[in-house]
């Protein structure tokens, strides 16, 4: 394992990580695009959001092919590429291999995905790729998951059917195609008590299913959920009893907040470790990524301002960024 | 299907005519490249009972079914983007509003296969996706069936698509219905050959000349195509790769308006009308406009009409002006 890597040092003894390869460069050897004042130390003004945003980044090495869906997850893929690991290439699900996109991307198919692609092909092949285990890490979201990392992304059933749920989510999507066989998957989702549950309403997407052996039964190629990262935390799962443990806490948590925010008796790593904090330069290059703070903040005033205010807006940030990375 | 070589045709008569009440259908581009103006066009003509067998769906399906058009959905997502939530389909599965909406679920290479079983014209397609999840036991038309050659693995059978009509936007096609896509596909080429009939919409109606230059990228033959209908801004709100970004200002007031269903039926009124009338209400220069965003990040890529320039770099060039055929 990379040294570099922020879990270096997660794997205790009681706690086996399943096999994790895939390196990054050193902090120290990343080349920031962008002009920023001692880029490698610490930075002392970024968000929870940024801090998520850069931990998941951490998960995609260089060299790596990384399957991820619109929002959060590709701005981690956008700064990863920018960063630790500038020679992954970002796959979505709509055909695009390879892009760099300047901003945010809205959607599966957002025309900023054809900046810079290596290939533009359709849906259908890139799933074949995907079971033919062609891409090394996915990166999905959910909203709930239990222990053994097997997640619900269709519908909250509380009192109700799945054909009249409490709430309908969107729906699988790639989320179940990734977790069956992309070679690892990084699951993204909020900490709370009702979504880190002890029975899922509807199993959109398989973890380990009931337990140790329970994959390769199904003959699944994928290797199935390697990390969870939460507003909290990052969670592995142990390689023997395939139960995900609580490996890390972000700054300023407690690990027994999160065990609070857990429905199970949460297995916690013998060494808990403080998730890396964000640097100058990879919170410099989210801001770049994504200035209007659409995803980072959740904001939307960018689409409040008058229409040619947008356009001239949205302009200038991608001008900016394609600039930077030329 | 005929070998006709004009099959050109308005957008209303080809809607009047392939597009019947109770149709199964799918609909091309994935937030991204979609058939808005057509599905507007549906909604427009009252149609009712429509079965929509499709992948991933964003606001077209969320106005059809916030409309009444729909009555049952085979497909794997459904949302809109970053900036708004499917209310309306939400609205239709949890209250009945304004009817039910049933919803099949499948993963995202379900879709894609559902479709290219159809489009092979055999029964079912095995796959390793969804297997062992809720996604088989919640729809009946996924089987679980093991391995006829022994290898003790289970697979997915997914069923193949039975669509009457799919309704897919190109940048450009010839009268005959060679439809060619620029930028990613999709399921687009699948879905043409997974219906019984196909209308297909075009940015810009080329002579079969133009066709012969990028041979390449015409993923819809003439042989799949009964309907050409050329529709300029028949993806607004949406991006067109290569010739216009989205509308985000645009879809932004929709999903604001879409969580109230008062004001939804407002919307529609206000937007449900004839696509000139459309093109002419959002006006020619926010159109040339969502052009040149465009052709900052794609270059004009696949469109015949348009210099390429990128209006923003030189702000005395009116000939974006002339590009907007409204």
């Amino acid at each position: 394992m990379n040294e570099m890597h922020p879990d270096s040092d997660a794997g205790t003894d009681d706690h086996a990580d399943p096999t994790v390869d895939f390196q990054t460069l050193e902090e120290a050897a990343v080349e920031y695009p962008l002009d920023v004042e001692r880029p490698h130390d610490v930075s002392d003004d970024y968000t929870l959001t940024e801090l998520l945003a850069v931990t998941a980044a951490h998960e995609i090495g260089n060299g790596e092919t990384a399957f991820i869906g619109v929002g959060m997850s590709l701005i981690s893929g956008v700064l990863a590429k920018h960063t630790r690991a500038p020679d992954c290439q970002i796959v979505t699900e709509s055909g695009y291999v390879g892009s760099r996109p300047p901003g945010v991307v809205q959607s599966i198919s957002d025309s900023v995905l054809g900046v810079d692609a290596l290939v533009a092909t359709d849906q259908m092949q890139i799933f074949m790729d995907n079971q033919r285990g062609l891409f090394d890490v996915g990166i999905i979201g959910a909203g709930q998951i239990d222990k053994y990392g097997n997640t619900n992304s269709t519908a909250v059933i509380g009192d109700g059917t799945y054909d009249h749920p409490k709430v309908r989510l969107p729906g699988s999507g790639g989320s179940n195609d990734i977790m069956t066989s992309c070679g690892r998957t990084v699951v993204m989702m909020r900490q709370k008590r009702r979504a880190f549950t002890t029975e899922l309403d509807y199993m959109t997407a398989p973890g380990y299913l009931d337990g140790p052996g329970d994959r390769e039964a199904a003959g699944f190629t994928g290797g199935g959920p390697n990390a969870v990262i939460t507003d909290m935390g990052v969670f592995r799962f142990d390689e023997n009893t395939k139960e995900m443990y609580l490996s890390q806490t972000h700054p300023g948590v407690d690990v027994d907040d999160v065990r609070e925010a857990v429905q199970w008796d949460l297995d916690v790593a013998s060494e808990v470790t403080t998730t890396p904090e964000p640097t100058r330069g990879e919170v410099a290059m989210l801001r770049a990524i994504d200035p209007t703070d659409i995803v980072l903040r959740g904001s939307d005033y960018v689409y409040e301002v008058d229409f040619e205010e947008w356009t001239e807006q949205v302009h200038d940030h991608w001008q900016q960024l394609m600039e930077l990375t030329e | 299907m005929t070998h006709a070589p004009d099959k050109t045709t308005t957008l209303d008569a080809a809607i009047d005519e392939y597009v019947p009440d109770g149709s199964r259908i799918a609909f091309g581009g994935m937030g991204g490249r979609d058939p808005e103006a057509a599905a507007r066009e549906i909604i427009r003509q009252e149609r009712t009972g429509l079965h929509v067998v499709d992948d991933a769906r964003t606001t077209l399906f969320d106005m059809l079914v916030g409309a009444g058009c729909v009555d049952t959905y085979v497909g794997s997502w459904v949302g809109t983007s970053l900036i708004s939530q499917g209310h309306n389909i939400r609205n239709a599965v949890e209250n009945d509003v304004p009817h039910h909406l049933e919803m099949r679920d499948v993963s995202n290479f379900g879709s894609s296969l559902m479709f290219f079983a159809a489009a092979m014209d055999v029964p079912f397609i095995p796959t390793r996706s969804m297997t062992a999840t809720d996604i088989p036991t919640h729809n009946d038309a996924l089987e679980t069936v093991a391995d006829p050659f022994g290898s003790g693995d289970e697979f997915t059978a997914v069923p193949a698509a039975d669509l009457d009509v799919a309704v897919i936007h190109v940048q450009r096609c010839d009268r005959r219905g060679n439809a060619q896509i620029f930028g990613n596909a999709v399921n687009d080429h699948l879905k043409a050959r997974a219906a019984d009939h196909v209308v297909i919409t075009c940015e810009e109606l080329v002579s079969t000349d133009v066709i012969q230059e990028a041979p390449e990228t015409t993923r819809i033959p003439f042989y799949c195509v009964d309907a050409v209908a050329e529709v300029p801004f028949g993806s607004h709100p949406w991006h067109c790769y290569g010739h216009y970004y989205a509308d985000l200002p645009f879809y932004r007031e929709y999903g604001l308006l879409s969580r109230d269903r008062e004001d939804f039926l407002d919307w529609l009124d206000e937007w449900i009308i004839p696509h000139d009338e459309y093109l002419e209400k959002i006006g020619a220069d926010r159109l040339a406009r969502l052009e040149e965003l465009e052709t900052t990040i794609n270059g004009g890529r696949g469109r015949v009409r348009a210099d390429g320039d990128d209006g923003f770099a030189d702000e005395n060039d009116d000939s974006a002006d002339e590009e907007v055929r409204a």
